[in-house]
């Protein structure tokens, strides 16, 4: 059966209706042509159905909807185009600068400190915080430094006029700023029988004359761990592992005698210049080699001042500047910067 | 080098005479006061390249005879332990190129050839000594005695000084010529005139040298070498040696026998040293045949104990090892020499698990996240600061904490507050170029009555948001750094309420205490408000801008919120919002106005907000427009109408009621 003209005609006469129409409202007139329920040509389509063969109106009936349908979408189609050409969304310069939302950032000290305290708390290290204001002791004569000792002007301290309450009403005042974290860990033995695995990292003071290199107060990081059988191999493997993660896998690390009153043996950690790589630089005084550390076997001395067996345990302890990793890491060259919060420092660094 | 760092390597002072000699500059650690010599050193490189030093072959006391020239007394024998002298008869002049050579190589300026020898004495064996010119001396007596109370002497530097009886001296029949150990009198002092001199080698105690060092503000190379402790075996070779040097370079002649007073020479100090122990601490095993030839190079006698698998040595320690008292002095010995290359890398066993960590970790932690995200940048400012800055901030004098020993008045007391130190950091920031400045610091401050507590504190200053292009910029205001807090407090579950207060340093009117609501609790934070605009212009902001600020202790933070802490089902009826809009008192605080309408609302009432103020044509003198956002919402029906207007009517009639409020 072929298709029956009437609907060929009104599909072509459509067509040819809808190509002409440019506004909303010739549009409608074209709709209310085609599509209204009285007056509309599919309407007169279906009723001319009644005088077709009963045996083919159901084709009839179906190729009458299926024109329905299509001209229903191609309306809807040709509306949007209208709506589209009438209204149009302007372009704007997207180059323009978009809104910033305030956004602040973590100090670089800050920065390195979770890095280095992350890198040990895999390790199983648990983070300690303690207070700036220390008694003689605990800063003092529990590491093996009694009054009078020489070594301690290896640490030139700030003393307090007087004392001021410790925040434990059973410590005794504070009476000094501490020149290291290494209070925390004396305190931290007195209470904690070992295996011992602690990582203090804090702001420190010395009286030293601030330049380049140096700032009355600046923050370090010191590590203990104490056990059975702990060893100074165990140090040098703990400590080449983690300055080579937190440096780069390739650094060198030397291990070389030093001293400290409370380490016995202590050592100097030195790591291949990051500026030169060894090759010898301004920095490294052309040795190729960077001081990073001080660590060491604790001293059987500080063991006995926290009660503790030095026959039965033995363990290691280090300390690193914040500050120095912190210059040389992010090749910042004046430490007073860091205290200054100049915004022009602080919102370089990536969070 | 062995412990010792090579600090440089410089050439020898006189290189026109073709030697090729340069000079050493070594580091030399607290302990080990024997390396302050070329003797110290030569040791140890005699144990690098395992070979024997030679020594100066020296007269020993025994060949000196003849009736002792001197009476020497030790009135003090805990400070002086021993003491030794002896004359010689000297010609004064200059000394031998070479001995001034070696002297300006070491730093030491040459003086005459009698005090360059005790100086090339020192350098060499380590021995510190002293020359007195014997004719200044009231007759041939020594004695080594505390000073008197008001006791002056002028040292050889020109200085007056009263001394006390904590100052022992070297004093001849009649007055001190000495402070022990520090340096001489220059009454005695060596001079062209010279023909005889009482040269001294002594021991004197390091506590004893280094407190009258301190107490004197005096620090010579004798006292820096006595402090740290010289060998008390030294004394007499220091003598012999000085004596054959003056002979050996015609500058004088011994007179009689030298004078050893030593009242009670102590007994050597024996360690016993176990080979187990060696590899126990290290992780490393030494071989036992390294371990004697070791200590004998070092100058340790080592005598092997009861024959076990495991060998075990009595140790006897040399006199001028004044580090060495415990076995693990001597392991460090052996490592030292040994080599830390060598030593293995290995890994420390876990033997239980870390404990969770502090919770201030978190919570900084998250009050860096909060902040941040605030737009602050993360400051750091020093403990101490200027005594005038802590005032102003905080008023009560007797609250400070001040240092006994500051390195400037910059730094006069530790901070009883860190917003002076910030808003330093913001005045900073300010003078150079910028405007938005947003500060935060969590640290310590100090204070007499609470002593040290953890602190937050914030400054913001400049634009209320970053600029832009498409809008007019709004400057921060007091409701920024309040809106600043109630993040911060949403953060820690909590809900941040603030009410008038007034606080050093801050405008009156505009200055809050800070609460946190948490559950039925309400902690007292903290402080904030806008800081004095004079206090401000006087501590060097330029600009007059508006510097808001905030401080907050610290341990009423917590993210503990966390342990109870279970999420509320989604409502499942829809809420309704009503505006009310009336006319109320300008002078009643919003808080109030809020209590009475939650009071009044009933259950239902979830959130109030105030969504616009206005004050001027239409509105009373006196009173202000207010519209407040009420929102509704019942748990377990859906609210009618009917219901909602209930609650608006008692709200308005309660408004009214309280505060003569008139609905608009």
């Amino acid at each position: 059966m072929t298709p029956q003209p009437d609907i060929d005609t009104t599909r072509k006469a459509f067509q040819a209706d809808l190509a002409v129409v440019e506004t909303e409202e010739g549009l409608q007139t074209v709709r209310d042509r085609y599509l209204s329920r009285k007056r509309g040509a599919i309407a007169a389509l279906m009723k001319s159905m009644a005088d077709a063969d009963p045996v083919d109106r159901p084709a009839l009936g179906k190729e009458a909807n299926a024109l329905k349908q299509e001209i229903e979408q191609a309306i809807t189609e040709k509306r949007e185009a209208i709506t589209a050409s009438t209204h149009p969304i302007g372009g704007i310069d997207v180059t323009l600068p978009g809104r910033e939302l305030s956004f602040g950032r973590r100090h670089p000290l800050t920065l390195i400190r979770e890095q280095v305290v992350s890198l040990f708390e895999a390790m199983g290290f648990e983070i300690l915080q303690g207070p700036q204001g220390e008694d003689d002791y605990h800063n003092f004569e529990a590491l093996n430094m009694p009054v009078d000792h020489p070594a301690r002007d290896m640490q030139d301290t700030f003393y307090l006029e007087g004392s001021m309450p410790a925040s434990d009403p059973s410590e005794p005042p504070a009476t000094l700023l501490r020149t290291h974290t290494s209070g925390m860990q004396i305190r931290y033995m007195e209470s904690h029988e070992p295996p011992v695995r602690i990582i203090a990292p804090g702001l420190v003071y010395r009286r030293d004359t601030p330049d380049l290199t140096h700032s009355p107060m600046f923050m370090q990081v010191e590590g203990l761990l104490v056990g059975e059988g702990i060893t100074m191999a165990d140090l040098k493997g703990t400590l080449v592992s983690f300055l080579r993660a937190f440096f780069d896998a390739d650094t060198r690390v030397e291990f070389r005698p030093s001293f400290f009153p409370y380490t016995e043996p202590s050592a100097e950690v030195f790591i291949s210049c990051v500026f030169c790589d060894g090759h010898g630089c301004a920095v490294c005084k052309e040795t190729g080699w960077l001081e990073i550390l001080g660590c060491g076997m604790v001293h059987p001395a500080v063991f006995e001042a926290v009660g503790y067996d030095p026959e039965r345990y033995t363990g290691w302890a280090f300390g690193l500047g914040i500050d120095r990793v912190a210059l040389l890491k992010y090749r910042v060259e004046d430490i007073r910067l860091f205290y200054s919060n100049d915004l022009r420092l602080l919102e370089q660094f990536p969070q | 080098m062995r412990g010792f760092e090579v600090g440089a390597i410089e050439p020898w002072p006189a290189t026109k005479d073709g030697t090729e000699d340069a000079v050493l500059d070594l580091e030399i650690t607290t302990n080990r006061p024997d390396c302050l010599s070329v003797l110290g050193i030569a040791r140890e490189v005699g144990t690098m390249y395992n070979t024997e030093i030679s020594m100066p072959e020296l007269a020993s006391s025994d060949d000196f005879h003849g009736e002792a020239p001197l009476s020497i007394t030790i009135d003090d024998p805990d400070w002086c332990p021993r003491y030794v002298g002896a004359l010689a008869d000297v010609e004064v002049g200059t000394s031998p190129q070479w001995l001034k050579t070696r002297l300006e190589a070491a730093d030491v300026r040459p003086v005459n050839n009698v005090v360059d020898v005790t100086n090339y004495v020192m350098l060499e064996i380590g021995h510190p000594m002293h020359a007195f010119d014997h004719a200044r001396l009231a007759g041939p007596e020594i004695r080594v005695r505390r000073a008197a109370h008001g006791e002056r002497i002028r040292t050889l530097d020109g200085v007056e000084r009263t001394l006390t009886p904590e100052t022992l001296t070297i004093a001849d029949a009649e007055r001190p010529q000495a402070v022990a150990g520090v340096m001489g009198s220059a009454t005695s002092e060596i001079n062209d005139g010279t023909r005889t001199v009482v040269l001294e080698a002594a021991y004197f105690n390091p506590i004893s040298v280094r407190r009258t060092s301190k107490r004197l503000s005096l620090t010579t190379d004798a006292s820096y070498r006595f402090e740290r402790g010289t060998d008390v075996s030294a004394p007499v070779t220091a003598i012999a040696r000085a004596l054959q040097l003056l002979t050996a370079i015609g500058a004088g002649q011994t007179r009689g026998p030298v004078v050893d007073c030593y009242p009670a020479p102590p007994d050597p100090i024996v360690v016993q040293l176990r080979h187990r122990r060696i590899g126990k601490l290290l992780g490393q095993n030494i071989e036992a045949s390294f371990v004697r030839p070791t200590l004998a190079r070092l100058g340790f006698t080592t005598e092997p104990e009861a024959s076990t698998t495991d060998p075990v040595w009595r140790v006897t320690v040399p006199s001028f090892r004044v580090d060495v008292h415990r076995e693990e002095d001597l392991i460090e010995e052996l490592a030292r020499h040994h080599g830390y290359d060598s030593l293995p890398a290995t890994f420390p066993e876990l033997t239980r698990p870390a404990p969770a960590p502090g919770t201030w970790r978190a919570r900084d932690a998250a009050v860096r996240q909060l902040l941040t995200g605030c737009g602050f940048f993360e400051a750091i400012t020093h403990g101490f600061i200027e005594i005038d800055a802590a005032l102003a901030f905080h008023a009560d004098q007797t609250d400070i904490v001040a240092l006994s020993n500051p390195l400037s008045e910059k730094g006069a007391v530790l901070r009883p507050s860190l917003l002076p130190g910030l808003f330093d950091s913001l005045v900073h920031n300010r003078r150079r170029e910028r405007q938005d400045i947003r500060l935060f610091e969590i640290g310590s401050r100090f204070r007499q009555r609470d002593g040290e507590s953890p602190t937050l504190a914030l400054v913001m200053t400049g634009a209320a948001v970053p600029p832009h292009w498409s809008e007019n910029n709004r400057r921060t205001d007091f409701f920024d750094v309040t809106g600043v807090i109630t993040r911060l407090c949403a953060g820690f579950g909590g809900t941040a309420t603030f009410s008038p207060d007034t606080a050093d340093a801050l405008v009156p009117g505009r200055t809050a205490r800070i609460g946190m609501m948490l559950g039925s609790k309400t902690h007292a934070l903290g402080l904030v408000g806008q800081l004095d605009p004079t206090l401000a212009t006087r501590r060097g902001l330029p600009g007059g801008d508006d510097v808001y600020v905030a401080e907050i202790d610290l341990r009423t933070l917590s993210l503990d919120v966390h342990k109870g802490f279970r999420a509320a089902p989604i409502p499942r009826h829809p809420s309704v919002t009503r505006d009310l809009s009336i006319e109320i008192d300008d002078a009643l605080p919003a808080a109030q106005v809020r209590d009475t309408i939650r009071q009044a609302a009933g259950q239902s009432l979830i959130n109030i907000r105030e969504v616009a103020r206005y004050q001027g044509a239409g509105v009373s003198a006196g009173a202000v427009s207010l519209s407040v956002r009420l929102t509704f919402r019942a748990t377990e029906h859906t609210l009618t109408d009917v219901e909602v207007r209930t609650s608006t009517d008692r709200v308005v009639s309660a408004l009214e009621r309280a505060y003569h409020a008139k609905l608009r």
